[in-house]
This record gives C-alpha cells, structure tokens and sequence, in this order.
C-alpha cells in the first residue's frame, strides 16, 4: 500500500512537470500583498498593530474570497489532466488501489495549498520589512500557518470531490468562489468553524489576527470534513468513473 | 442565425444557464443579507443605496462569473477540436459572432434578472418613493457593458488556451483587483474596474456624526472619460477577439 501511494504520488508530479498550474498561488497573493501593504501605509493612524495590522489587510480578502477558488483551480487541473483524451482508462486501470490514487491526488492538492500558504507568509513578512515596521515578526504566526493548513486540507477534499462529479474545468471554480463569500456570512454568524470554507481563513486568522478560536474544534471539524469529502470521493471513483469511460 | 443555433445545441445539457443562476443567487443571497432589517433611515436612501451597492458586488464577483461562462462556452471547442473542421463549413469569424451572441444573450438575462430582482426586492421593503428610472436605466446598460467588456476579454483568454486555468486565475485576479480598486478610487479606466466608473450612486460617509449619505453621481470629466473606457474595451477586445480567432481557426 505504501509503495502503491508513493509510486502514484511519483506519477502525479510527472504530469505536473512544466505544467504553469503554480503561477495561480504566486500571482494572486502578490497583487493581495501589494494592495494590502499601500492600504496599510496609507492608514498608518488608524492600523497602528504594526504586524497585525498588516496580516489582516493581507489576507482578509485574498483568504475569505480567493484562496478556495484557487485552491479549486488546482484540484480542477488534477482531474482536467485525467480527463482530456483517453487518461480516465490508464488512471483507473493503473495498478494501484483507488484509494492512492485519490490520495496522490490529494498530496498534490495539499502541497500546493501549502507552498501557496508559504508564499503567503514570506510576502506578508518582507511586505513588513520594506514598509519599516521594527518590532519582532510574531511568533503566532506558526499556529496561523499550522492552523490554516489544516483549513486548507478540507478545502483541498471538497474541491477534489467536486472537480471529480463535476466533469467542467469552471463549474467548481465558480462554486469555491460562492463558497467563499458564503463563508464570510457563516463567520459572521459565528457557524465558520462548522462551514468547511471558513475553516481555513479562521485557523489563517484573516479576519482578526487577535482572534481567539477553538484548536479542539478547528482539528475535530477539519478531520471530520476530511474523512467524509475524502470517503466520499473514493467510493465515487469506485462506482461511477469506470461505468462512465 | 444557423450558427448561433449551433452554439445553444451545443451547450445543451451544458447546465450553463443553471451555473451562472448558482453564481447570481449568491449576490441575491448576499442583498438580502446586507440589508434584511432596513430602519427608517435606509429606507428613505434604500433606491439610491442599492445604485452604489449592486456595482460593488459586481466588481468582486462578475470577473469570476464572467470567466466561467467564457470558458464554458470555448471549452466546448478545445475538447472537440473543432478549430478546423468548422472553418471548412462557414466563413473564419462567424463563430466567434456566434459565440459573442451566444455569450451576451447570458449577460443580458443575468443583468435582467439582477435588475428585476433589485426593484422586487425594493418594493417589497418598502423603499421610500419609487426607483429614478433614467438612474437605472444608466447603471442597467454600463453594468451590460462591463459584463460584456469582461466577457470578450475571457472569451479571448479561453479561445487561446487550451488550458483553462489561465483565463480563469485572470477571471479570479480581476475579481481580486477589482475589490482592491473599489478602495482606491470610484472610477477606474481598467476592465475590472467598469463597474467602479459604471456606479449612478456615491456614498458619503461622515466620520464625526457616522451617518452615511447616499446621493446620486455628478460625473466629473475624468469619471465621464473613466465610462467612455469600458466601451473602448468592448472594441479592443472585440477587435482583437475576432482577429485573434480567425486566425486560430484557420
């Protein structure tokens, strides 16, 4: 099993080789950093946090509205790649167990997530050092990386489960984009830690970086989300894909 | 007219009309939300308030939507490779109009339907007076004009690459840009920021009372040059749509 899932991680990376899918999470977090930055200096009297400050206008919008639809332009390539041509009958008839394949799938979804939220975070902090903020680079920022990441992997399970039953490129790119906006109304009714959506801007911490939330209930929904959108996927792929090619 | 026909037998089952309903349900979702419990106040400004606010869930969300219903309608051709066998049954160009139709007969129901439910929604809080008609006749026809500009430019993107991902990350950078220009200024001469310029309405926010006021827009010269833009787009792309695709078909 293991050898199964590294070997199909091994084959996911090859088709990704020269593929331009990463200019998605480098181009967008810079236009966010850029904006985020001249609207911080600009205010400078009124966002006097220094770092966190800066954090809530880098994020809010980029992790609240666009990172689940980036996210989901991912996940939609990984099976846009399977779908052109006759590539549905060498994934499937590959011979791996179902459940890697899936799996290297979402290892890929999940490092690419996570490589964007490190993007993230490198240009959140030399964004702070060239608008000449002094004091010590906060700590907390680990546990937003941490918690965020989390997020992201539920993001990363719904997003894969929809590129996989919807067969159109756009569709579940458009349905991230609701979903985030959606979110911004459940956290403000204070259900973003049941909407898988919000769960990530709420472990990144977009909307308020002195946020206090729930670890417990962060890890326990997240894994919760995971298992089911990730259970859900596997047994589509067992029933209907093959039928379907 | 034949391959105008074509295009809609060849999205039928396509579920396209119900993706960009889904994606306009959610800016209805979102008015109904923002303002569910309107006091006397907002009542009296509810008109001209739903001029500045409709424009700015435009500007964040139309990008996007814009962008999947081009892809959507070009992907049609990348999966068939079509390019070349349709160039051998009508002129080069001809599918391209039929596509540009085909996308602005969309653009058209779903400014409609945005308008219609607006008013509806109005009435049914019960806005003071009744809606200024040449107001919003001006924001249904620039709010067209910036779906239409926005939709060329997509269609271009998803009409050049096989890969759909670039046109829609464009589609989700200029919905990002978009909400980033709505901080800077009220009128922009970029494509995303149409609906900026296309507002009939500003709001004056009053730090020390904090009472906002709503008032109808006075164009000055350079917002009026910011509105002559979007239709400027319209041409570009349009032009280099119809170029850019002729070619691509032969």
């Amino acid at each position: 099993m293991r050898t199964s899932f590294i070997r199909a991680v091994k084959a996911e990376s090859l088709k990704l080789k020269r593929s331009p899918v990463w200019l998605a999470f480098f181009a967008l977090p810079i236009i966010s950093a850029f904006f985020g930055t001249m609207n911080y200096k600009l205010n400078m009297e009124v966002l006097k946090a220094e770092w966190y400050s800066l954090w809530s206008q880098h994020t809010i919008f980029l992790c609240y509205l666009f990172m689940p639809a980036l996210i989901g332009t991912y996940c939609s390539y990984l099976w846009r790649l399977e779908r052109t041509r006759h590539n549905w009958n060498s994934f499937l008839t590959a011979p791996v167990p179902i459940s890697c394949l899936y799996l290297s799938k979402l290892t890929q979804a999940v490092r690419g997530a996570i490589l964007g939220n490190l993007w993230i975070f490198f240009l959140f902090y030399i964004s702070g050092k060239l608008a000449g903020i002094r004091s010590g680079f906060p700590p907390e920022t680990l546990e937003w990386f941490l918690c965020g990441t989390v997020g992201a992997v539920v993001v990363c399970c719904v997003q894969l489960l929809l590129s996989l039953v919807i067969r159109s490129f756009a569709i579940p790119i458009g349905i991230a984009l609701a979903g985030g906006v959606f979110g911004l109304f459940m956290t403000n009714h204070d259900y973003g830690m049941n909407y898988p959506y919000s769960i990530y801007c709420l472990g990144m911490r977009a909307n308020n970086p002195n946020m206090e939330i729930s670890l417990s209930a962060l890890i326990v929904n997240s894994v919760g989300y995971i298992i089911v959108f990730a259970a859900l996927s596997v047994f589509y792929l067992r029933r209907h894909e093959i039928a379907a090619n | 007219m034949n391959t105008l026909r074509m295009e809609f037998q060849k999205i039928k089952r396509k579920k396209i009309a119900l993706t960009i309903c889904a994606l306009v349900s959610v800016q209805f979702a979102w008015l109904l939300w923002s303002g569910s419990r309107p006091d006397e106040d907002a009542r009296l400004q509810g008109w001209i308030e739903t001029l500045y606010s409709l424009p700015l869930m435009n500007v964040i969300m139309m990008p996007t939507i814009m962008s999947v219903l081009a892809s959507r309608l070009a992907d049609v051709e990348h999966k068939g490779n079509t390019y070349k066998l349709l160039n051998t049954l009508r002129r080069p160009g001809a599918l391209y109009h039929a596509k540009v139709i085909c996308g602005l007969l969309f653009i058209l129901a779903v400014c409609a339907a945005q308008f219609i439910f607006v008013i509806a929604l109005g009435y049914t809080r019960g806005y003071a007076g009744h809606p200024e008609w040449k107001y919003y006749a001006a924001a249904f026809v620039l709010n067209l004009a910036c779906c239409l500009s926005l939709y060329l430019l997509q269609l271009l993107l998803s009409m050049l690459f096989f890969n759909q991902m670039i046109p829609l990350v464009a589609g989700l950078g200029g919905s990002m840009l978009g909400l980033i220009l709505m901080y800077v200024k009220m009128y922009s001469f970029l494509p995303w920021g149409g609906f900026l310029s296309a507002a009939q309405a500003r709001m004056d926010w009053n730090p020390d009372t904090r009472i906002i006021r709503f008032y109808y827009r006075a164009y000055s010269p350079v917002e009026l040059c910011a509105v002559f833009m979007i239709f400027v787009w319209i041409v570009v792309f349009y032009t280099a749509g119809r170029i850019l695709f002729s070619r691509k078909e032969v």
